[in-house]
């Protein structure tokens, strides 16, 4: 935990790889994730880059990995995932698994090719023979020739002793694609019109496609035509629709030998075609084996050579220089990671951290536990390096505030054991695995559900409310038989009035504050909901104002980090004085009232509010009577200091720099020491670097100022507007009673007060509280979920942390192997 | 159609007025040129191509890599963005898209009937054939023996119909007839769609009026240019400019009588919009040629052309604006496979 209260320390270390290790390094450094390497040749191309010829082999590979893996996708397999470690192969594997895949490759290429010149040459004779049966029904077309004579049972074109004797009828046959055969058929009809007569037909079953394997249907057509030159066009026409053109055997025996013969062939090429897939299923079964395996390391392989790309060369050629952020932590895991991939080489690799001016990466570790609060942080804004991290205080203080807006016992209960089902569940890999977007979602915050409702049911305790009934836990501490006997009710009073007072002045009616809660009696009465209302409305404020000041006090850990101690006093001290002086003597007056004006004096109890409001105007009013002796004197010094401190905040910091600033700069002793500094510096050799931070810092007054004004004014106003802003508490807590309340008397009341027969009404129960259980789940736990959550998410980032964090940072991330998503 | 684009125009064309002005912002900057021009072999134009948007558009090619592949794929990705637009898209501005094929697809029944003449085969030229202007019937274009036959038996269905009927002629198609069909072909359709444009009114208009405006009056200037030397007649030459630019019709009536380069200059110089663009002209041994400027002038008409909201022109700009790119890469592609680095600097800018 102590990790998560600031980000850890981070360096700029610098490595010396020795060119034989560097590979093997760095890989290693990938398996173990602990370094982020920084860009040394930004101003260097993608493609003159040092190791760009690596890089673009691995890139060959993974185009013929895709290859294969469509392959194997095409045929329906699955990839398995790989399993165990996969380390990043030495360079000399990289040949060799090279080697292998472009076999596997070729050889597949190979089959695959035979197949489908199998394929294609199946359906090809499919085709054929389609279209030879297709001259079955074409009985009238072929009759329909010319011709005399009664020969009607044999379809054979026997022109004898017609006057076009001369002009033979040709036939041309073939099969096309059915989309193309209307505008085949309208082509045809335009260019040759009147010479020829076309036939189109579907095929009687669907053919496969030789390519794609989808069943298709085709469309045969004959076309018979006279004459030479239309035979030509005829047939231009048909290479251009890419038409299967066939022989067409004129006489109907000739036909019927020819389809005896296609299915003789069909039937041989089904047998090779099936030796061929077996063949195929075992090269696919070898890539299936292989290819995860090589996927992975090669992936690795690539990461590794990229990284090494941004790694610049040493003078002597003889290592490589990286630079990469690293956790101070990390150090020595990083040089025995280093150590031990180089032993081997004999040179040992070097890492020493060197100075930078540059903001380091935020680096805060989580557990799967303190992740989701992480997150809510960092949705926002990632911190700035070594800033007060808000998410160990987020732990608690944003269920607590969700559960102030969501305070029901049966909800709560609902939510959080279906949080604690999910973090019961965690481990499963079924879970794990789940990819719905929604399901992740709630998943991922599942330790934040079982806090908020958790917190929901203690709110719910204090609510007393379970789906918006009362429960009479401990005996109330009100006494109505005591009210009866006192006032001595008759029963006729009973029976005119149904609307009897309870007066906590009379003896033996109040019996004392119940123990925890809210009196359970409440929940009987007419003015139920403006007492809750008063009661929220305070609490709101009461925890408004002490979340907002629990963030003024977290900006002091940041100022005396950062060695600003000035701020302490002139930024701290004033925003307190302002908040406290103003606001926390409301939550002064509000507790003040609690604790000292009783029921007795109910009726001349003085109002916050007027008092308020009068404090400001620095007046009085007669009719409201102060609360405690000397009330104005103080509220007078209140109000005088707290707008006393405000010219402090506005101009306290600034004027201060701009003080310090004149006594720093041009010292004649000064630049002395800063040549000593540098000559210490000269060994180093990023001298440019080192250098850096020495230079006197600008300071333009005028943008500090700007820039406090803003913060001033933002303050000040913020102050004001976000403790209204809290009352947000009270109303979504009001909203999310009424509504439970609402589904209960028009749902559940009604089921209940039914007027049947005891069977009947049981039965008809069921409906109704399944109705209930619908809309509590869906509109209660839901819909007023999501909107209480959403209005935490607010509290949490503009009220609270707008105080003290700036959330300008951003992530370390380290060069890692790690499959982020899968 | 009213006068207010505004108020409905994003009902119907909005997404992919979106979807053209996010492609546009995809076309090659200034420093990637810089880059490409850089590059020592092809192979390292496709690694920087590939942070580009056209991504690794080129990664399933074998190798080696060649300069016609890249223009092929480079095509191809067109081709794939102008389907989508033209498959979600809803009239008028469907017919605004077939508008634009037609300029393709003119170009392909051309080269096909010239291919027929020249007895190639068709398979080979029709990978020559823009992917933009396919259609069905294309390949049976060499069938037809005069443009009447063209007309009655192939092209009668295609959008290119109308075109015709200024066309229809029995000469027999040789070299000269196609080239002269092209041309008449070419003057109806700028004709046509610069009609479409004004009837459509509107931004529409005020932006691909100029446009066409301006590409019929380069189509009159080459013509002349290419005239010059030929056995085509005044007369003849005249009735193929189109008649829908800024030089019609007094413009058209001086350079039909114009006879050398000197002379069409000089018509040129009435029309304050020309007249830089031929003072930009350099001499023989070197400078910009007129292509080259009438190039760069069109660049610029279409990066205009995005300045405004609420039309189709936007879309014609794209388009021409990626062709202009695939020139200059292809370009640049040559000089690199041609180790011809000298002139490897005059691709033309797109802004």
């Amino acid at each position: 935990m102590g990790s998560m209260f600031r980000s850890e320390e981070v360096v700029l270390a610098q490595l010396f790889l020795p060119t034989a290790s560097a590979y093997a390094c760095v890989s290693q450094l990938g398996e173990l994730g602990l370094v982020e390497f920084r860009d040394l040749n930004a101003s260097v191309s993608a493609f003159q880059r040092r190791f760009v010829a690596d890089v673009r082999r691995c890139e060959e590979l993974e185009k013929t990995f895709t290859f294969l893996q469509e392959e194997v996708r095409r045929a329906g397999l699955p990839l398995p995932r790989p399993e165990g470690a996969l380390p990043a192969p030495p360079p000399r594997d990289l040949l060799h698994i090279q080697e292998e895949t472009e076999r596997l490759a070729q050889e597949l290429r190979g089959v695959r090719g035979n197949h489908q010149a199998l394929r294609a040459q199946l359906h090809q004779l499919q085709l054929h023979a389609a279209v030879l049966g297709h001259g079955h029904g074409h009985g009238p077309l072929l009759a329909a020739t010319p011709m005399d004579g009664p020969s009607d049972l044999t379809p054979l074109l026997q022109p004898p002793g017609t006057p076009h004797r001369d002009l033979r009828v040709n036939f041309v046959a073939g099969a096309v694609e059915p989309g193309k055969a209307a505008a085949l058929e309208r082509l045809l009809w335009r260019a040759c019109r009147g010479f020829l007569i076309a036939s189109f037909r579907e095929t009687e079953r669907q053919l496969e496609d030789p390519v794609t394997g989808e069943p298709a249907m085709w469309m045969t057509f004959l076309i018979s035509y006279w004459g030479e030159q239309i035979g030509r066009k005829v047939h231009k026409i048909t290479d251009c629709f890419h038409c299967h053109v066939f022989p067409f055997p004129e006489e109907e025996a000739a036909r019927r030998v020819a389809l005896e013969q296609l299915q003789q062939q069909s039937l041989e090429l089904r047998e090779v075609l099936r030796e061929t897939e077996l063949f195929l299923s075992q090269v696919l079964a070898r890539v299936q084996r292989l290819l995860p395996t090589w996927q992975v390391q090669v992936r690795k392989v690539k990461a590794v050579y990229l990284a090494l790309n941004q790694c610049s060369v040493s003078a002597t050629h003889k290592c490589l220089i990286a630079e990469g952020w690293c956790a101070t932590r990390d150090l020595p895991r990083l040089q025995e990671a280093l150590r031990n991939s180089s032993m081997e080489e004999g040179v040992s690799p070097v890492v020493h951290c060197i100075p930078s001016r540059d903001m380091p990466p935020t680096l805060i570790r989580t557990s799967r536990f303190t992740a989701g609060f992480q997150g809510i942080v960092d949705a926002y804004g990632v911190g700035r390096y070594q800033e007060v991290n808000p998410a160990p205080y987020t732990i608690i203080t944003f269920p607590f505030l969700f559960a102030v807006m969501f305070g029901d016992v049966g909800h709560g209960l609902l939510m959080f054991l279906f949080a604690l089902a999910m973090v019961l569940a965690e481990n499963r890999p079924a879970v794990k695995a789940a990819q719905n977007e929604i399901w992740r979602t709630f998943f991922g915050g599942r330790y934040l559900l079982l806090l908020m409702g958790l917190f929901s049911v203690y709110t719910g305790f204090v609510y007393n409310e379970c789906f918006s009934r009362a429960m009479t836990i401990f005996p109330s501490g009100w006494s109505v038989a005591a009210m009866a006997n006192q006032s001595g009710w008759s029963d006729e009073f009973l029976a005119q009035n149904p609307l009897l007072m309870l007066v906590p002045n009379t003896t033996g009616v109040f019996l004392g504050p119940y123990p925890f809660g809210i009196d359970p009696i409440w929940s009987l009465a007419v003015n139920h909901l403006s007492f809750l209302n008063s009661f929220k409305m305070k609490m709101s404020v009461i925890l408004g104002v002490t979340h907002m000041t629990f963030g003024v006090f977290l900006g002091v850990f940041n100022h005396v980090h950062f060695g600003q101690c000035h701020r302490l006093l002139l930024e701290t001290l004033p925003e307190l004085v302002f908040l406290l002086g103003l606001f926390g003597y409301l939550v002064f007056l509000v507790v003040f009232k609690w604790l000292c004006v009783s029921s007795a004096a109910a009726a001349r109890a003085p109002s916050i509010l007027i008092h308020f409001i009068n404090m400001f105007l620095f007046s009085s009013s007669p009719a409201n009577p102060p609360l405690f002796s000397g009330q104005e004197v103080v509220q007078t010094v209140l109000v005088v200091l707290a707008l006393a401190v405000v010219p402090i905040l506005l101009l306290g910091t600034p004027l201060f720099l701009y003080w310090r600033h004149r006594r720093h700069s041009p010292r004649p002793s000064s630049p002395l020491q800063e040549d000593k500094a540098e000559l210490l510096d000269a060994a180093d050799r990023d001298e440019e670097k080192a250098e850096g931070p020495r230079e006197p810092e600008e300071l333009v007054l005028s943008e500090v100022l700007m820039h406090q004004a803003i913060h001033t004014i933002e303050f000040c106003l913020g102050c004001i507007s976000n403790t209204a802003s809290y009352l947000r508490l009270w109303a979504l807590s009001l909203a999310h009673a009424q509504l439970s309340e609402v589904l209960w008397a028009m749902v559940m009341r009604v089921g209940l007060r039914l007027d049947l027969g005891l069977g009947v009404a049981a039965v008809a129960l069921v409906p109704v509280f399944a109705g209930f259980a619908v809309l509590t789940v869906a509109i209660l736990l839901v819909m007023e979920g999501l909107s209480a959550f959403l209005h935490a998410l607010r509290l949490h980032w503009v009220e609270f942390q707008n105080k003290f964090y700036s959330g300008s940072g951003y992530k370390l991330s380290p060069f890692t192997f790690a499959l982020e998503d899968e | 159609m009213l006068e207010c684009a505004e108020l409905y125009f994003n009902v119907d064309h909005g997404y992919l007025e979106g979807l053209v002005r996010g492609c546009k912002a995809g076309l090659l900057t200034k420093q990637d040129y810089i880059n490409l021009v850089q590059c020592e072999t092809l192979e390292d134009l496709k690694i920087h191509l590939q942070t580009t948007d056209y991504g690794n558009f080129l990664a399933n090619q074998t190798n080696p890599l060649t300069v016609s592949k890249i223009d092929t794929e480079m095509r191809k990705k067109l081709c794939r963005e102008f389907e989508y637009f033209r498959n979600h898209s809803l009239e008028p501005l469907s017919t605004f898209f077939t508008y634009m094929t037609c300029n393709y697809m003119i170009d392909n029944v051309i080269l096909l009937m010239n291919g027929a003449l020249q007895k190639k085969s068709v398979k080979e030229i029709m990978s020559k054939c823009h992917p933009l202007g396919r259609f069905t019937e294309m390949e049976a274009v060499n069938i037809a023996e005069t443009p009447s036959d063209l007309f009655n038996a192939i092209l009668v269905e295609t959008p290119l119909a109308p075109f015709f009927h200024d066309c229809m002629s029995e000469n027999t198609l040789d070299e000269l007839n196609i080239e002269l069909l092209r041309n008449k072909l070419y003057k109806s359709y700028l004709e046509a769609f610069y009609k479409f444009c004004k009837n459509h009114g509107d931004v529409t208009a005020e932006i691909m009026c100029p446009i066409l405006e301006f590409e019929a009056d380069r189509r009159a200037f080459i013509i002349t240019l290419n005239s010059f030397g030929t056995e085509l007649s005044k007369d003849d030459r005249e009735t193929l400019y189109p008649r829908c630019g800024k030089l019609y019709p007094e413009g058209l009536r001086l350079l039909a009588q114009a006879e050398d380069f000197e002379q069409m200059k000089r018509v040129a110089e009435h029309y304050g919009e020309y007249k830089p663009l031929f003072e930009a002209v350099g001499d023989r041994n070197g400078g910009k040629t007129l292509e080259d400027v009438f190039y760069e002038h069109e660049v610029q008409m279409n990066v205009l052309a995005f300045n405004r909201q609420f039309h189709y022109g936007v879309f014609y700009a794209y388009t021409k604006l990626k062709e202009q790119e695939m020139r200059n890469i292809v370009w640049i592609a040559e000089c690199i496979s041609q180790r011809h680095r000298t002139k490897i600097n005059s691709y033309i800018p797109i802004l």
